[in-house]
């Protein structure tokens, strides 16, 4: 988040806004103590239902989108570290990522990392059936949960990570709500393992490929 | 003519659970558009939500009409043959099985049985529109403050929009 104001302090005259969306089933419980430390000047809000997950079908965080003066999609979901922090994780560089977006700011749709419509469209995916019936095993979990019934939620959240596990979102949150081993089974070392030399995130591509 | 008789038996089964539902009829809980209502509900099926209209009305704004069940502009047409699957007039009382609906709609659904908890989730035509105009889905989320902002009041700005979790 720190990095985040950095970048937001240095491109917010440039018609350019940042809005920060936390994925925190326990909503501002959870999230609150993160943003009251950063006390960033861009918009911080707290998502306890995980909408932009399904609306935007993303899978893991850190996550971003860069939409543009229209509200149009100009580069859709992709890891987006602000950091190298975790790069033995995720192999990305942040320097880049960021330079990335700096050159938007300024160059708005003219950016050589806005994407053609062609390329947007290629990038991304129809939801299909199997997934959208995970988003709503997930979506009646979050409702069990925020009613206090967290082992009740436990079989919806299961569901939801059997139809669709590719999503990192599912898992991590329902881990972190309850006991993970004793009640999944597993826990996030343990599952990154076995991913073997599979990506934790999908690889990313800051430039289309030239055809 | 063995499939005739077993034709005949579901019809019939169906028939008499759809009779006894009026008496049977129960409180649940049905979430359509992320908001909770609670409904009566016919007891035929567990796995299908059969409401009346009044509440259909009232838990998604959907209304049955001579061309189809519709909400604001949008209308979609029942199937003439298969409308006893989703229509059952018990005396005064109209009774919508909404789970077929979803099914007619490709809208998925989850279901709670320990708490009569319905969820059905957006149309996967819906959830899939922006693919093609390309158009950032809206939202409106709260702050730390509780006040809401939507997406749609950056128009005319860049937007750099992040998700994290404290997990």
């Amino acid at each position: 988040m720190p990095g985040w104001q950095t970048l937001y302090a240095e491109l917010k005259d440039k018609n350019f806004e940042i809005i920060s969306v936390a994925q925190d089933t326990g909503g501002a419980k959870d999230a609150a103590p993160w943003i009251t430390k950063a006390n960033p000047q861009y918009t911080a809000l707290i998502d306890e239902t995980q909408i932009i997950t399904r609306l935007y079908d993303m899978v893991n965080v850190p996550t971003a989108v860069w939409i543009n003066e229209k509200g149009k999609i100009v580069r859709p979901n992709e890891t987006a570290y602000v950091d190298n922090r975790y790069k033995v994780m995720h192999g990305l560089d942040a320097t880049e990522y960021l330079n990335a977006i700096r050159d938007w700011a300024s160059n708005g749709d003219k950016s050589a990392f806005v994407l053609s419509e062609d390329e947007l469209k290629a990038r991304l995916a129809p939801q299909q059936e199997d997934h959208a019936q995970a988003s709503a095993e997930f979506a009646l979990a979050e409702f069990l949960s925020h009613q206090g019934l967290a082992q009740d939620a436990i079989p919806h959240y299961k569901e939801a990570q059997r139809l669709n596990p590719d999503n990192w979102n599912y898992k991590r949150q329902a881990w972190a709500l309850t006991n993970a081993e004793k009640d999944y089974g597993t826990n996030w070392g343990k599952e990154v393992q076995k991913l073997g030399t599979k990506p934790y995130y999908p690889p990313r591509k800051l430039k289309a490929e030239k055809h | 003519m063995q499939k005739y008789f077993f034709l005949a038996g579901a019809m019939l089964f169906c028939c008499a659970a759809v009779h006894n539902a009026h008496a049977e009829a129960r409180r649940v809980t049905l979430i359509y558009d992320e908001k909770a209502t609670e409904v009566e509900a016919a007891t035929m099926n567990a796995k299908d939500l059969w409401i009346t209209k009044k509440d259909l009305a009232a838990a998604t704004r959907f209304v049955v009409k001579p061309q189809g069940v519709c909400r604001d502009e949008l209308c979609f047409p029942l199937p003439k043959a298969r409308k006893a699957q989703f229509l059952n007039k018990q005396g005064k009382v109209e009774w919508f099985n909404l789970s077929e609906f979803a099914r007619l709609i490709k809208q998925p659904t989850a279901f709670d049985d320990k708490h009569s908890i319905y969820y059905f989730g957006p149309r996967l035509d819906a959830q899939n529109a922006h693919l093609n105009s390309l158009e950032a889905p809206n939202f409106t989320l709260p702050d730390l403050n509780g006040k809401p902002h939507s997406l749609a009041d950056f128009r005319g700005k860049k937007v750099l929009l992040i998700t994290w979790a404290s997990w």
